[in-house]
């Protein structure tokens, strides 16, 4: 454990009465001021951990400790870590002062403290004046700068934030992004952010653990968790990607339906089976005698920056491909990639080998 | 996880059901099968299947259904048209306002209204009809009944077709429902869980009546209500009124489970007496 | 909104009539010098004074209020605490049996309830009167409190409980600064309806009081059966006075707090 160390679980699961398991010995270690994003469907956990560290629940097995320090059975109001909820759980009867002032008053901290405490808090997150306002009286995204005026204004070492964006609409979601980082950054603080949204996740963090069936699937930066997934979980959950079985022929050399491709990966066991990433931007399209191989197009939707074409190749495989080039339906058309655009995941690699695996491929300049 | 504090705050809460939810009703049962010495028996029940009881609980359920229906027959399309006005909540206040007067003093009032010289006699000797026997017939028991069960009607029904969706009879009209085939087959339907409370409100308390009985009705009408009345404080055969007690809470609970809603207890805001 | 049609007006005029027509009735004939609901002689306040004059009757004004306040008070008590360990029940079933059995006595007829009551204090050995009356008015209050509060707390989501452990709040706190204020509308709603049941209420008093004690109910019923007598028409006046005033306050309370006027 590092001295950086701020949070760390060892071998953490969360089972209820009813016998559902919500976490699978789950360890981790976060250091202190990052910004961590927690990612995944519903169900997966993410919403657990969050609550292991705020000190709602208590876990079943394994120890979770806070500045080293084992905190399994540290009530939740005797933790410093504040939470910004995802349905804000701002106090209807308190008006916005008096819900931003709710720890200090708890804290006996004298009135004249909290006045000031409170009035930076709220000009931290842009709401000066606002402080004689009903809660009823503000909008969706005022709202949430109140929940997080009223969690940071306690100067807690963690901000857990439980979905915070998912009941704004999109502008303001994009908005409210860029702001999070910004706070972090400006505060200083460790935050924890869980979503299921993995844009969200792409754009903020500095580190994604993507969760799935209470196991942590992946974690690394974005840029790392979007170009090497471990496996066809975390592909598939990460952005839009065509995934396919294939056979790892030699180093270098993959074949898909039975065709040989030139790829970068090494050291894997001859004729291994395993899983392809190929993202649908790195698909180009070509006439059919300059393309890889062919495939006919399926259908086509315009996205704005881009045409997303649905097709298929011969042995009925969908790929999917962003083009700026309009297409014809029904016809046949080449698609070419670079070699760097195939990545291979080995079934059922733990997140250890993976990473020594990519560890390997360091001499070569394409890669991370 | 258990809040330990939660546990102390029920131990008041837990005697009273206790002392008086549950041992009441046991009581009552116990009590049915004593006679006027203490004794075990079950006379008391042969006797409630004899004709007079027999008679005389048939004929408060008779009673009891013209009230609750009766009383229906007002209240809906009043609440219907509450519904639709601008202040509503004004007029729901209005409606409810007299159900908080006390019901005394509502029948008394019909001691006078109805009386030999009242105003209903006086208009009555007007239009040349002469002098009628209002007061003291079962006529004035179920009309002062149903005065008295209106807004307890009312209050359930408001508040049902008060969470309707408007969209709703949209909907039906588009799909070419005429405004009759909207009423039956989507109003009515969407507002069963409150007419079933309105119905629950008045029906059980329609059977147990013994006030209004006594003051407007004379002794012409005798409801099981007025029967336990009289086992208990007049004639001091407890073992009696309990049988009879015995026989209105089970019918208390059929009807409670027939008119039973998905969300109990919140279409009730009315008092019942 | 749609316009009424003229019978529908007519309809609700004619069912708003019908429900005041009673009351206005009886209070017009307590300003009646003569000694008779027929016919009005000149007008006169004499019955309302009778009352303050009449020792008994103020005896029996005062003991009603006493106890419906301190029924109420009593019952919200008990009742708010209850809807707030019902509420922290975690079993489904159990908590839906403890449901109930809060609504029995609620749809209970009154005459059940008073012979039961009647029956269990005599078991118990309390003596009728002032003490049977209270208890059984606490008794059939406390579930129209619960079911005043209990909607309260169904609506406060729980995030609000752990939004205030999470910061520092302690049970103690979470209770008087997050529970109570927020489900105050409902506790003051339950203690509204406790007192309004316990100043209305007629047959469970009948029951179980003595031959001491008598609650303003009761006695109009003995003062009824005798026969007409102004007096009661006098009450009715004051009796309607107050629960206008009773609904005004109540409804102003309430007006506020939805429109969040606050400091």
């Amino acid at each position: 454990m590092s001295e950086n160390t701020i949070i760390s679980f060892d071998n953490v699961s969360k089972s209820y009465s009813d016998g559902t398991v919500v976490l699978k010995n789950v360890s981790f270690e976060l250091e202190r001021g990052k910004f961590y994003t927690l990612l995944g469907p519903s169900g997966c956990g993410k919403t657990t951990i969050l609550r292991l560290i705020a000190g709602f629940i208590e876990a079943t097995q394994g120890d979770i400790f806070f500045n080293g320090k084992k905190i399994n059975h540290v009530p939740a109001n005797e933790r410093q870590v504040n939470t910004v909820f995802q349905d804000y759980a701002l106090f209807p009867h308190l008006n916005v002062f008096e819900n931003v002032a709710f720890g200090l008053r708890i804290q006996k901290i004298s009135e004249t403290d909290i006045k000031r405490r409170v009035e930076e808090a709220l000009k931290f997150v842009n709401l000066i004046g606002y402080g004689v306002r009903e809660i009823q009286e503000m909008s969706g995204g005022q709202r949430q700068r109140v929940a997080i005026a009223r969690a940071i204004v306690n100067d807690p070492e963690i901000i857990l934030l439980d979905e915070p964006l998912s009941a704004l609409d999109l502008k303001l979601r994009t908005e409210m992004q860029y702001e999070l980082r910004e706070l972090q950054q400006r505060l200083g603080k460790t935050f924890i952010f869980v979503t299921h949204d993995q844009e969200e996740a792409l754009a903020m963090s500095d580190e994604i653990f993507v969760l799935n069936e209470g196991n942590i699937e992946q974690s690394g930066t974005p840029v790392d968790i979007y170009d090497e997934p471990i496996n066809r979980f975390v592909a598939d959950f990460i952005g839009e990607s065509n995934i396919i079985s294939g056979i790892m022929e030699q180093d270098f050399v993959v074949s898909i339906n039975g065709k040989p491709f030139e790829c970068v990966d090494q050291g894997l066991n001859p004729h291994e089976k395993i899983d392809i990433v190929i993202r649908p931007e790195d698909l180009e399209v070509t006439t059919v005698d300059k393309g890889k191989f062919v495939v006919t197009v399926d259908s086509q939707l315009f996205r704005g920056v881009h045409y997303e074409l649905s097709t298929y190749d011969e042995a009925g495989n969908e790929w999917l491909v962003h083009s700026l080039k309009q297409a014809d339906v029904g016809a046949k058309i080449g698609l070419n990639f670079d070699p760097e655009a195939i990545h291979i995941m080995r079934l059922n690699e733990s997140e250890e080998d993976f990473d020594a695996r990519l560890e390997s491929y360091g001499e070569d300049p394409d890669e991370k | 996880m258990k809040n330990k504090g939660n546990v102390f705050s029920l131990i008041p809460y837990y005697a009273w059901i206790i002392l008086f939810v549950i041992a009441p009703i046991i009581l009552v049962g116990y009590y049915s099968l004593l006679d006027l010495d203490g004794h075990f028996t079950l006379m008391n029940y042969k006797q409630f299947f004899t004709s007079v009881y027999l008679q005389m609980t048939l004929s408060s359920f008779w009673y009891a259904f013209l009230i609750t229906f009766f009383t229906l027959l007002i209240s809906y399309p009043t609440a219907y048209l509450i519904t639709k006005l601008k202040h509503k909540q004004l007029w729901l206040i209005l409606i409810i306002i007299p159900s908080w007067i006390n019901l005394l003093l509502k029948t008394y009032a019909f001691i006078g209204i109805f009386g030999n010289k009242g105003p209903i006699n006086s208009f009555f000797n007007w239009i040349g009809l002469g002098d009628q026997q209002i007061l003291f017939t079962s006529f004035s028991f179920v009309f002062v009944s149903v005065y008295i069960f209106i807004p307890f009607m009312i209050l359930p029904i408001y508040n049902s077709l008060d969470k309707l969706n408007p969209a709703l009879m949209d909907a039906a009209k588009d799909l070419g429902a005429s405004r009759l085939t909207t009423f039956r087959r989507v109003i009515i339907p969407l507002t069963a869980d409150g007419i079933k409370a309105g119905i629950q409100a008045v029906f059980i308390p329609a059977l147990s009546l013994f006030m209004i009985t006594r003051l407007i009705a004379g002794n012409k009408v005798i409801t099981l209500g007025t029967a336990i009345e009289q086992q208990f404080l007049v004639t001091q055969n407890w073992g009696m009124g309990s049988t009879i007690a015995v026989f209105l809470i089970i019918v208390m609970f059929i009807i409670m489970f027939l008119t039973g809603s998905k969300e109990k207890g919140e279409a009730r805001n009315g008092k019942t007496k | 909104m749609e316009k009424l049609s003229k019978t529908s007006k007519l309809y609700l005029t004619f069912v708003m009539v019908v429900l005041y027509a009673p009351i206005f009735f009886l209070i017009f004939y307590s300003f009646n010098s003569g000694g008779s609901m027929t016919n009005f002689k000149s007008f006169t306040l004499t019955h309302y004074k009778a009352i303050f004059e009449d020792d008994r009757l103020m005896v029996i004004l005062i003991n009603t209020i006493i106890v419906a306040l301190l029924s109420a008070l009593l019952s919200t008590v008990i009742g708010t605490l209850g809807a707030i360990g019902i509420k922290s029940i975690r079993n489904r079933k159990f908590r839906n049996t403890i449901l109930s059995m809060n609504n029995v006595l609620i749809v209970s007829p009154d005459v059940i309830i008073g012979a039961s009551f009647l029956i269990l204090f005599t078991m118990v050995g309390i003596k009728l009167g002032f003490l049977s009356v209270l208890l059984a008015h606490i008794a059939f209050s406390i579930p129209i409190v619960v079911i005043m509060v209990l909607p309260k707390l169904n609506e406060m989501s729980n995030s609000l409980i752990d939004a205030a452990k999470d910061l520092g709040a302690s049970k103690r706190d979470i209770l008087t600064r997050v529970i109570l204020p927020y489900i105050k509308p409902g506790i003051f709603a339950g203690f509204f309806m406790a007192l309004t049941y316990s100043l209305d209420d007629f047959a469970v008093t009948f029951f179980v009081t003595g031959n001491g004690f008598s609650t303003l109910s009761v006695e109009i019923y003995s003062m009824a059966r005798a026969g007409v007598s102004l007096t009661i028409n006098a009450l009715s006046g004051l009796v309607f006075f107050v629960t206008i005033i009773l609904v005004l306050g109540y409804h102003f309370l309430t007006l506020r707090k939805t429109k969040g006027v606050r400091n």
